[in-house]
């Protein structure tokens, strides 16, 4: 736990991203997007379908090839620390028949940090344990992944980012397909990690929990709209232009009358 | 008949050591690539493959005349081919892998089809359809001693990134490895099993032995590394008793083993205790009431 020795704020913690475009094939998916993101917060990545929030998230592991710009955390490139970073992709990835158990998965963390041949230590089993404790996945570790409900699968994955020893976490819509009460056990989750100097960075859909559950926001609509503390990003006037301006104003194929009211 | 007469005396004969050897080499990696293929959705892809490996066969017999290695080499050629390709179509155009296998599989068959008409002799494929496991040369022996040697050392060096790359692509590649090399090496020892078999028992039947073992091994096991075992271990079991019960019914051998798989199969599928058809119908109430 590297956070808890390093100030947050040391330049090593900080994502830095510089005139960022990405493209997928001709479309622009980011473009120009210049925003600093401090490790040890919690960041709400928002905005419409098609504004590149898992763009930015994939991007961070140098899955896409930058058209221009650079993405940096501290002065190196964030693929090169692929170890600090852990990724969650969307739940629908998962093909839950597949059979392993939740502490085999688990353990899939600690994997990435051996080499050929070598087997997991007492201390990866240490914490692996230790991962499975603090999402409280003890008394489900030997099930079968698809044994689970919602709420403990989106745990069985955290736990595993937690074990892999990283300290920025990417989560790709998290709280998609959570009910109420597994979206308010995650929120709380994510907030203890953020108190133990982890960092989330989380593409989120809903912009009541993104408030309730982040202190900081990033509303993206290809182009950056605003970044910053949660409830200064997502006034209304960020909002309607995030969520109005691209799509909605200019073309409204359902004819929906635009009397939509946003959350505040 | 004595346990002697029953299992040992019908290996004295060579042709049946011969045929037991290989039957049991191609068993232990198709049943262990097998697994793969099944969790990866890919289970058709052998049938695929195994069409696409005829304008190999016709293009080596057109031009090196009917020798066991240029055949070999010709649908080795071919299945790499359509299986690279398609791995290659699907990520760099719109198109799913299993409609880009299905489009260049269809190609190469009518590519395939036109080659044979072309031929001088007319090329007897029965042969290639059906095989003959009894009439493995020690050269076949050979060949599938190497190539099931080194599928059975590629899971045990690369299991971690085999079973990543199978059960979460996305975080394999997100901590680092490369599952573009892991999935390419899949379908080649994929296409190198399919070609070894293609000369001992026939296509149709050496899918019998990727299939059938891993999808009867998929009903028991909640472990990726007991499913391996148990499926390569059917592939054995069944490959032994199918050779057996050949010897003694006077079978065709190749229909035997698959026979025998298949026997395998249908008892998983209902009796499975947790994933099977009886214990489905057992807990369904249950289920209901809880939902």
């Amino acid at each position: 736990m590297q956070a808890f020795t390093v100030p947050a704020h040391a330049p090593h913690h900080i994502l830095r991203f510089r005139n960022v475009t990405v493209c997928h094939g001709r479309t622009p998916a980011l473009e120009g997007v210049t925003l600093d993101i401090p490790c040890g917060s919690s960041t709400a990545l928002l905005g419409p379908n098609g504004a590149g929030k898992s763009t930015l998230l994939r991007a961070i592991l140098g899955w896409h090839p930058l058209v221009t710009g650079e993405i940096l955390l501290g002065d190196a490139h964030p693929h090169h620390q692929l170890p600090r970073l852990a990724y969650l992709p969307q739940r629908q990835s998962i093909d839950w028949d597949f059979p392993i158990t939740v502490r085999a998965v688990v353990e899939q963390g600690r994997y990435p940090s051996l080499r050929f041949f070598q087997r997991l230590s007492a201390l990866d089993h240490q914490r692996v344990d230790r991962a499975l404790d603090e999402l409280g996945l003890v008394e489900l570790a030997d099930r079968q992944i698809s044994q689970l409900s919602g709420g403990q699968q989106q745990r069985v994955f955290l736990a595993r980012a937690l074990a892999q020893g990283a300290d920025i976490f990417l989560l790709d819509e998290p709280f998609g397909g959570l009910d109420l009460l597994a979206c308010e056990e995650l929120t709380h989750l994510l907030r203890t990690w953020v108190m133990q100097g982890r960092t989330v960075l989380a593409a989120v859909h809903d912009l009541a929990l993104a408030r309730s559950g982040f202190n900081r926001g990033v509303l993206l609509d290809t182009t950056l709209v605003a970044a910053g503390p949660i409830a200064e990003v997502l006034s209304p006037d960020n909002i309607d232009r995030a969520f109005r301006r691209g799509r909605a104003a200019r073309q409204n194929p359902l004819h929906l009358s635009r009397t939509t009211e946003f959350p505040s | 008949m004595s346990l002697h007469d029953f299992f040992i005396a019908p290996f004295a004969y060579n042709f049946m050591a011969r045929g037991l050897g290989s039957a049991l080499l191609l068993g232990l990696s198709g049943g262990l690539l097998g697994c793969v293929l099944v969790l990866r959705r890919l289970a058709l892809m052998g049938d695929a493959l195994s069409h696409s490996l005829l304008p190999g066969i016709a293009l080596a017999w057109l031009i090196f005349g009917p020798s066991v290695t240029a055949l070999f080499m010709g649908a080795l050629l071919a299945g790499l081919l359509t299986a690279l390709g398609s791995a290659l179509l699907s990520r760099l155009t719109r198109v799913k892998e299993d409609a880009a296998f299905g489009s260049l599989f269809i190609v190469f068959f009518a590519a395939g089809v036109a080659l044979v008409s072309k031929l001088p002799t007319r090329m007897n494929l029965t042969h290639v359809l059906f095989g003959n496991i009894l009439g493995t040369s020690n050269t076949d022996l050979g060949i599938a001693g190497i190539i099931s040697g080194l599928t059975a050392l590629v899971f045990v060096v690369g299991f971690r990134g085999i079973l990543l790359q199978t059960f979460d692509p996305l975080f394999y590649r997100a901590s680092g490895g490369h599952g573009g090399w892991v999935h390419i090496g899949m379908l080649s020892l994929t296409v190198l099993n399919l070609v070894a078999a293609l000369q001992t028992m026939g296509i149709v039947l050496a899918l019998g032995l990727f299939l059938l073992p891993a999808v009867s091994a998929y009903l028991w096991c909640d472990h990726f590394a007991r499913m391996l075992l148990l499926s390569a271990g059917i592939a054995l079991a069944s490959s032994a008793a199918g050779i057996l019960l050949s010897y003694h019914a006077g079978l065709a051998s190749g229909a035997a083993i698959v026979l025998c798989l298949g026997a395998v199969f249908f008892v998983s599928v209902l009796f499975s205790p947790r994933y099977g058809f009886i214990s489905r119908i057992l807990t369904a109430p249950k289920r209901s009431l809880s939902a």
